[in-house]
This record gives structure tokens, C-alpha cells and sequence, in this order.
């Protein structure tokens, strides 16, 4: 008996293997992704990326499938170098923290560039002190490598004046140097890269840095609000790669825009305005080329019109400062750029456009700017265009300290550092290779940082463990969900079973007994009839007849936070549709075996003995027509698991089977594994309690 | 029995094969089950074949001025949500259950999407089972352990999982029908496999050196016929069920086909605001077929073992 159900058990255990190796390959070869699901159809590429990396999830399959079941955090061990453990805080959240020598907590985040140590407390508080001594000098081969190429690029930048050039080489030539010596440890490499680190930092010019920042979203700003800018923008999308593209409602939104900006210039500029408005007409017609060769004109005028203003805000948004910076010059020089009539009705306004767009972040040019607006306003030529010049000025000032800064900035050696974050990943950290990570922060959105995670291990234990993992449509621990829903069915399944068992055996005795009688023919076509309904056929009926029409019980289940027995009335229909499949199923088969077991030689036997009809039925019949019931009842709990999925989905009720449902159809892979197994242990556990059952009841197979 | 005894004589004629088959045919108008199950399923076969000749209207014409009405002249089952009418939306919904399989939009083959399930999983099925009952061996070792495995999983979960996996398609519901109806053909094949396999035309086949393949299709597959198609039918059944769950569940054909699993799923929201007629119908369409099978087939295995 023992080696029997060893034998069992380890079936069983081959079988939940098999089925979530399956499970794991259907979830696999499904189209779409759980990014998309998670965070919405409008993300993008880089998003999606950072949210794959981040989950483990782009690992190829079979890293993700061990992850499952073995967990990772003997594998983020190695890696930290330290030990990682799971504790469950008051609140009872799961967290994962690093162990240090002495056996107190830690786990890291970053703030900008500064790496913070966050350190448990004996009371649960957690104390931030800076730590960036653990940052450690990623390995200098590749460093080399890449410093090399980013030499190059330096030394042919034409945009860097010489002099800041020079100084950003002279010590990027020290790094190397540095980073050439073989065998050096952290603390030597660290000691000897910091002189030359911190000279690279001192040429960075913070404030130039956050002027660039503000020069582009005002130039941003201009393009999206501007309607003249709109025109040189629609001209740039007609012309560019894309304009195959373009779809009827694009071609309209942007005659639209045309069309506002036929108004703005009507008055002054009406050849312009028509023309316009022409390629407009075009644009609606669906003639992209006609309304391209329109516009070419058309924006070309309207950019002369502007003082080459157009131009000046593009080259902002593309960060080519020396085109900015001359198309400040030229308005500031007579000789290029006269100052006519139709110029001044225009150019005051947008140069007003560009000056309110700096004034926070860039006073002094805005102030110049600001100046050179009301001059031209009042008609003073001469002022406007020495305040244009001296905006020159400042321009090309600031533009080459964005220029040294970034290119100082970006001659680091890059640090890295393995830690465990704070939520729940071991980490490989990055800063000063000036890659921009995108980065999901629960609760804050999307962070774009320049240093960053650059590897994700999502921390867990694996199923073999007792972890499921997290669910990605929750973001909560599989596990914590599960054991509610699981309890919630049973409670469903539970009541069903205690009503039907005894309702059920009797009335197959009594359908047995009377074969072929009219009361027979009545229970096992009726039974028949709602065991083969589908059960959702059935629900129907029911919530029309109980909750639609007669109004005496609630047609849908809603718990909230409530244990479904603390709602008796809704539970009613429920199990009444769970019940009423089940009756006929187990009636049709008591009947039939009980059928069968009254045709028997031994019960024509015990009649012929003289017995009465009540005691051959009670002593003979019965105890030998319920073994075959008994059993095959058992053996059909997938049949009721099943049925339960359909009346969970019909009455809204938060059990097992609408818990995987809705977790597979939004490939939340983690939750379908963990109903998977947890359905295909119950099942398989009756199959062997059936098969035990079925010993004990059978004197044959017990003594055999 | 009118019917059997004018056509008895007519068909005396013909040669015996015929009249055993009639006869066998005949045994459906003993039982008053079979006959009331054979009615319903006719009359489903029947409406969906005329379908069009049957209602005016198309499955997915709308009447925003007629949403979830009742039963009236115009629309004799009422209308539902989107103002189409039930009726014709059951009708052209038989039509992908019983006769046709709409494969794309513009092709589809002949037999319903609950047929072609069946077919498959008794081509895949019956293969598994030959190999394992007759080749045994680690063969048969593996192939039973692969359908134990897929036994042991909640039918319903499978279905769910599956189209989940793979997407909503009439195709891919016949793929899911015969991937969870795999198993039992197969267990069914095998035991009918292990017992023809000691037969003396196997014997026979064996010593003429036929290859293990000609073996297993043409000397026992064709020997075990009888219950495969009596199991077969009863199939049948359950794939309608099948394919109503899956429809119920949103796993079914994708809008706004007329698959009447998702007539339910969407009418079901208009229950308890006093509009019941969308999901009514459909349900009675589903249950009704349903029992019709299972009514067919009972007396028709009623009435053989009598005959026994």
C-alpha cells in the first residue's frame, strides 16, 4: 500500500511537471505581450524594453522557466556577494534585503548619481546614508575600448572651441594611461583616476546644462504651439521619409493647421495666405506632392518673413547652436537681413514668442531678446539689431559651455555596483557611460536617468520553494491572492458536494430500483437533461427565473472584502447551478449501477431466500451499487473544477477558476502557473483518495 | 411507425447490405428518445441550411431604433443590444456549429466547427492509441504519461488556456476541441488496440510481414470501428458544449460572428435591467441541441443492448 501511493505521489509530481512545462510553452508561443497589458498599448519600444528587463522576462525561456521554479536569489547571491533573504514586514509586505557580516539589513537606490544605502533597523525604520564608496570601476579593458572611440569623437567635434578641447584630451589621455596599467586593484584604479575625474568635473557647467535642457523645450514648445512654425513643421513632414505614411486624418489635421495659418498672416502677407490656403485645398484632396511644391514656396517665404526665426528654433531643437547662433547674427547684421516693412509686422511677435519661452531659465539672452523686441516695435532698427547682437553673444557663450560640459561629462570611466534595490531586484548599476536608462518607479511613472539599473534579477524563490512568484497584472504576490480565491471555491465546490451526495444517491437508488418505470424514465431524462446543459445554460435559466422574475435571491455575487459565507443569499444560485449539473451526473450513474447490481445472481438469490425487498436492497444491493459511484465521482472533481470556472465567470464570483481566466488572457504567466498547479495537485490528490477509496470499499482488490 | 412500414417494403429490393442498415436506422423510431432527439437535431440542421431563406434580415445588421426589444411581429425573438434581430443571429450561429467551418472570411469548408474538432482529435487521437497499444514498450510508457498529464488538467482550463494562448478563431476552437479531446480517443483506441492485437489476423498480418503502420490501420483500426464512432458521436455533444463555454467565456468566435456562447456573455448584461430575451434564446438554442444529442444517442444505446 505505501509503495502504491509512493508511487502515486511521484506520478503526481511527474505530472505537474509535465503540465506546467506545457503551460509555460503555450504562455509562451502566445502572440502579444504582457508589457502591452500591463502598461497600456502607447508605450514605447524603450519603455517596453526596460519593462521586459526589468521583470526578468527578457531571458530566453528556459532561464525564465528554472527562475520559476528554482528562484533567483541563489543566482543574485554570486552576484551581490553577498546573502539575500525574504522577510515579511509588519505591514506584510515580502521584501527582499541584502545580509551584511553582522547580520543587519541593507538594500540600495539611486538618487540622481548618489548611490543611497538604505539600512534596516532593529525596529523597522530604515536609515539613508550616502554609500557612493561602493562604486566600483567597471572593467577597464572595455572601458578602454569605449574611451578610445569617445577620444575620437572629441578630437574631430568641431563644435568644442580648442582650447576646451584640448583640456577635455589632455586629461582623458591621463585616464587611459591610468586604465592601461595592468593589475591594479579597485582602490589603486579609484585613487588614480580621481585627479583627472575631478578636473573632467569641475569643466562641467551645471547651469549651461540646464539651459540646454530649457532651449529645447521652448523650441519643442514653439513647434507644437506656433502656427507659423506649424507651416515649416508640415513642410518638414511632407518632405521627410515618412510622408508615404500619412494617413486621411493626418493629411487633414495638418490642412487645418495650414488653414490657421492663412489667418494669422491674411492681412499683412494675402499672396501668402493664398498660397497657403492652396496647399491646404491639396492636402485635403489627398495630393501630397501638390501641396509639397506649394509649401516649399510657401515656407520659404514665410521663414524669410520670420527673420530665418524658423530656422533658429529648429536648429535649438536640434541642438546645432552654431546655425542659432548665426541666424542671431545675420538679424543683427543690416547687410544680410534688411528690416522691411513686411518683416517687422511678423518677427516682433515670434521673437516675443522665443523671449517669454527663456525667461526663467535663460534671463540675460531673454532680457536681450525682450529688448530687441520693443525697439523693433517702436521702430528703432538700430537698437533692435545691437540687442540682437549682443543675444548673439550670449548665445555662442552658453553654447560652448554645453558643449565642453557634455563633452567633459561624458569622458568618465564608468561605475557599476551589484546591490538589491528597493523593490525587490538584485541590481547591476551603471553610471557615467551617459546611456539613458528608462525606468518604471511604481507610483511615480517613467524616470529617464542617465545612470541607472542596466541589469535586472527579479528576486524570488521559486516554486519548489513555495513561491510563486508576482503577479504582473497586480503586481502582488501570486500566492497571497490565491490561497483567497482557492478558498472561495472550495467553499463553493464544498456546499455543492454536501448537497448533492445524499440527494443525488437516492434518487439513482430509487431511479435503479424502478427501471424502466415511468418515475425512472422521469429522474434520468431530467438528470440527463442538466447534466449535459452547459453550465452557463443553466446559471441563465436560473437568474431569470430566482433574481429576474420571482425577485427572491441576488443574480450576481459582489463579496468586497467579505468571505462568501458571510453572504449566504448570494451563494444560493451559485451552487444551485453547480448542484443541478452535478445531480444528474451522479444520479445517471447510481442508477445504472444500481441497475446493473439488482440483474446480479446474488440478489434473485437473496430473494429466492425469502428475504424481504427492503432488507435485499438495504443488506445486498446498496453497499455494493454506491462502490462504482463513489469512485467515478471522484475521478470527475476536473469535470466540477471545470463547471466551477463557467458558474464563477456567470455570478461574478472571485474564486480559483476566474482568478486563472482573467490571468490568462492577460498572459499573467506567474498566476497561470500557480492555479495550474494548485488545480492539477486537487485533482490529481482525489484521483489517488478515489483510488485508495476504492480499496478499501472492494474486499476483491484488498485481499487480491 | 407509419413512416417504417411504407418504406420497409421499398427498400426490400435493394441488397441486403441496405436493408441491414435500415434496420439498424430503424431501431431510432423504437425509441420515442432517439426520435425526440433526432427531431431537435433536424430541425437545427434544417434552419441552419435555409437560414437565409428563413429571416430577412442578416446576423449582423443593426436597428439602433430596435435595441433589446421582445419578441414582436417584426422580430420574432426580439433583438438585442445592438438592435439585430435573435432570430436570424441563432439561425446563421447554427450554421457554424452544424454545417460550416469558416476557415477566413471569404473561405470556409463544409461540416461544422464541432465536427471538424471531433475529426481531428480522432485522427490524433486514434494514432496515439494505436502506437502505444500495439507498438508498447517506452512508446507506450510516454504516450501515456503525456495524456495522463493532460488529464489531469480541468477541461475547461485547458480550452481557456489554449485560445488564450493561440486567439479567438473558429480554426483555433477546433484546434482547442481536438487538443483536450485527444486523450480519451486515445485511452479508448489503445484498450480496444491491446485486446484486437492478440487476434489470429493480426497474427496472420504479422507473419505475412506487413510493416507495424499497415498493421495498426488496415487490420485494427478498421476492427475497432464500432465503439470509436459510437464514443465519436457522443463527442460530438460535448463539443457544442465546448464550443458554447468557450463562446460564454470570450474564447469563442470573435465578434460579431453569431456564435451563441457569446450571445449569452453579452446578453447576460442585460438580464438585470429587464432585457432577458438575448440571453434567453441563445440558451435555449445551445441547451436544447445539446440535450437533442445526448437524447439520440441514449436511445439509440437503449435500444441496441435491448436488441442484444
Amino acid at each position: 500500500m505505501a509503495k502504491f501511493i509512493v508511487r502515486r505521489l511521484s506520478l503526481m509530481l511527474l505530472t505537474m511537471l509535465l503540465v506546467s512545462i506545457a503551460v509555460f510553452l503555450i504562455t509562451e508561443a502566445a502572440p502579444g505581450n504582457v508589457a502591452r497589458n500591463v502598461l497600456g498599448i502607447h508605450i514605447t519600444p524603450e519603455q517596453e524594453a526596460s519593462f521586459l528587463n526589468q521583470q526578468g522576462l527578457d531571458e530566453p525561456f528556459y532561464v525564465r522557466y528554472l527562475n520559476w521554479l528554482i528562484g533567483t536569489d541563489w543566482r543574485a547571491e554570486r552576484y551581490v556577494g553577498m546573502p539575500i533573504k525574504q522577510i515579511t514586514t509588519e505591514d506584510g509586505f515580502r521584501e527582499w534585503w541584502a545580509v551584511e557580516q553582522d547580520g543587519s539589513l541593507i538594500r540600495w537606490e539611486m538618487q540622481g548619481e548618489d548611490l543611497i544605502a538604505n539600512q534596516r533597523q532593529a525596529d523597522g525604520t530604515v536609515e539613508e546614508t550616502l554609500d557612493n564608496e561602493q562604486w566600483e570601476v567597471k572593467d577597464p579593458a572595455i572601458e578602454m575600448e569605449r574611451l578610445q572611440d569617445y577620444r575620437d569623437q572629441v578630437a574631430s567635434n568641431q563644435r568644442i572651441d580648442d582650447e576646451d578641447r584640448q583640456a577635455v584630451l589632455e586629461k582623458l589621455d591621463e585616464i587611459l594611461a591610468v586604465l592601461s596599467k595592468e593589475d591594479q586593484s579597485q582602490d589603486q584604479l579609484i585613487a588614480a583616476l580621481s585627479e583627472p575625474e575631478s578636473a573632467l568635473e569641475a569643466m562641467v557647467d551645471q547651469e549651461a546644462l540646464q539651459r540646454k535642457t530649457a532651449f529645447r523645450e521652448m523650441a519643442d514648445d514653439m513647434v507644437r504651439q506656433n502656427r507659423l512654425m506649424h507651416v515649416l513643421a508640415a513642410y518638414d513632414q511632407l518632405s521627410g521619409p515618412q510622408a508615404g505614411d500619412l494617413g486621411e486624418s493626418d493629411l487633414q489635421s495638418l490642412a487645418r493647421q495650414l488653414r490657421k495659418a492663412a489667418e494669422t498672416v491674411e492681412g499683412t502677407n494675402p499672396s501668402l495666405a493664398g498660397r497657403l490656403e492652396q496647399a491646404a485645398t491639396s492636402l485635403d484632396e489627398g495630393d501630397t506632392t501638390a501641396a509639397r511644391e506649394t509649401l516649399a514656396q510657401a515656407s520659404e517665404t514665410l521663414d524669410q518673413l520670420m527673420g530665418s526665426l524658423g530656422t533658429f528654433v529648429q536648429a535649438l531643437q536640434t541642438e546645432d547652436y552654431d546655425t542659432a547662433v548665426g541666424v542671431l547674427r545675420s538679424l543683427s547684421d543690416p547687410a544680410e537681413t534688411p528690416l522691411d516693412a513686411s518683416r517687422l509686422v511678423i518677427l516682433p511677435d515670434v521673437l516675443e514668442a522665443i523671449q517669454e519661452g527663456l525667461e526663467d531659465d535663460a534671463p540675460a539672452l531673454s532680457g536681450s531678446l525682450g529688448q530687441a523686441v520693443e525697439a523693433l516695435r517702436a521702430g528703432n532698427t538700430g537698437n533692435a539689431r545691437q540687442s540682437l547682437g549682443e543675444a548673439a553673444d550670449q548665445l555662442d557663450q552658453t553654447a560652448s559651455a554645453i558643449v565642453r560640459s557634455e563633452a567633459a561629462q561624458g569622458a568618465r570611466v564608468a561605475r557599476t555596483f551589484w546591490g538589491v534595490d528597493t523593490e525587490n531586484h538584485a541590481v547591476q548599476w551603471e553610471k557615467g557611460t551617459g546611456k539613458v536608462v528608462w525606468q518604471l518607479v511604481p507610483g511615480s511613472g517613467w524616470l529617464a536617468a542617465s545612470g541607472g539599473p542596466v541589469e535586472y534579477v527579479p528576486l524570488q524563490k521559486g516554486l519548489v520553494r513555495g513561491d510563486p512568484g508576482l503577479s504582473l497584472r497586480t503586481g502582488r504576490p501570486v500566492a497571497d491572492l490565491l490561497f483567497t480565491r482557492l478558498r472561495n471555491s472550495l467553499v463553493l465546490a464544498g456546499i455543492a458536494f454536501v448537497i448533492v451526495m445524499p440527494v443525488a444517491l437516492v434518487l439513482g437508488l430509487i431511479a435503479g430500483l424502478n427501471q424502466g418505470k415511468t418515475l425512472d424514465r422521469v429522474l434520468s431524462i431530467g438528470g440527463m437533461m442538466f447534466s449535459v446543459t452547459p453550465q452557463f445554460v443553466t446559471g441563465i435559466f436560473l437568474i431569470l427565473i430566482f433574481a429576474f422574475w420571482l425577485g427572491w435571491v441576488p443574480g450576481a455575487t459582489v463579496f468586497g472584502e467579505k468571505a462568501p459565507w458571510q453572504r449566504p443569499k448570494m451563494l444560493i444560485l451559485p451552487v444551485a447551478t453547480l448542484t443541478l449539473i452535478e445531480l444528474g451526473y451522479v444520479l445517471r450513474i447510481t442508477r445504472a449501477s444500481m441497475a446493473e447490481v439488482m440483474r446480479e445472481p446474488y440478489i434473485r438469490t437473496a430473494f429466492l431466500k425469502g428475504l424481504p425487498r427492503w432488507r435485499v436492497v438495504s443488506k445486498h444491493a446498496v453497499r455494493n451499487a454506491l462502490m462504482a459511484p463513489i469512485t467515478v465521482i471522484m475521478l470527475h472533481v476536473n469535470w466540477l473544477l471545470g463547471g466551477i470556472v463557467v458558474v464563477e465567470v456567470i455570478f461574478g464570483y472571485p474564486g480559483l477558476g476566474s482568478y486563472i481566466l482573467d490571468s490568462a488572457l492577460f498572459k499573467d504567466f506567474n498566476a497561470i502557473e500557480g492555479g495550474a498547479m494548485i488545480l492539477v495537485a486537487v485533482a490529481v490528490t482525489t484521483q489517488l483518495l478515489a483510488d485508495i477509496l476504492y480499496t478499501f470499499l472492494n474486499p476483491r482488490i484488498r485481499f487480491a | 411507425m407509419a413512416v417504417s412500414e411504407q418504406t420497409i417494403p421499398k427498400q426490400a429490393a435493394q441488397p441486403s447490405r441496405w436493408r441491414q442498415l435500415w434496420e439498424g436506422l430503424s431501431i431510432v423510431f423504437e425509441s420515442k428518445i432517439a426520435v425526440a432527439g433526432l427531431v431537435i437535431i433536424l430541425f437545427w440542421i434544417f434552419v441552419a441550411i435555409f437560414a437565409p431563406l428563413l429571416t430577412p434580415y442578416t446576423p449582423t445588421e443593426q436597428d439602433y431604433t430596435a435595441q433589446n426589444q421582445g419578441p414582436s411581429a417584426k422580430h420574432p425573438l426580439g433583438t438585442d443590444s445592438l438592435g439585430r434581430d435573435i432570430w436570424a443571429r441563432l439561425i446563421y450561429g447554427a450554421r457554424v456549429v452544424l454545417i460550416m467551418l469558416p476557415v477566413t472570411e471569404t473561405f470556409w469548408l463544409p461540416l461544422g466547427t464541432a465536427i471538424w474538432g471531433v475529426l481531428l482529435g480522432l485522427l490524433v487521437g486514434s494514432t496515439l492509441g494505436l502506437m502505444g497499444g500495439y507498438l508498447g514498450g517506452w512508446v507506450d510508457e510516454v504516450v501515456m504519461r503525456l495524456l495522463d498529464a493532460m488529464m489531469a488538467f480541468p477541461v475547461v482550463l485547458l480550452y481557456m488556456i489554449i485560445i488564450a494562448a493561440v486567439g479567438a478563431s473558429a480554426t483555433n476552437v477546433v484546434l482547442a476541441i481536438a487538443i483536450v479531446g485527444t486523450p480519451g480517443i486515445a485511452r479508448l483506441v489503445r484498450s480496444l488496440t491491446l485486446d484486437i492485437r492478440t487476434r489470429d489476423y493480426v497474427r496472420a498480418a504479422e507473419i505475412r510481414g506487413e510493416s507495424p503502420w499497415y498493421i495498426m490501420f488496415v487490420e485494427i483500426l478498421p476492427n475497432a470501428r464500432g465503439p470509436i464512432i459510437v464514443d465519436a458521436m457522443l463527442r460530438v455533444g460535448y463539443a457544442i458544449f465546448a464550443m458554447g463555454t468557450l463562446g460564454f467565456l470570450g474564447l469563442g468566435l470573435p465578434p460579431p460572428s453569431p456564435d451563441w456562447g457569446s450571445m449569452v456573455a453579452k446578453g447576460r448584461q442585460y438580464i438585470l435591467s429587464g432585457s432577458p430575451w438575448a440571453a434567453l434564446w441563445p440558451s435555449v438554442a445551445i441547451g436544447s441541441l445539446v440535450v437533442g444529442l445526448n437524447l439520440f444517442a441514449d436511445g439509440l444505446s437503449e435500444e441496441s443492448t435491448r436488441y442484444q
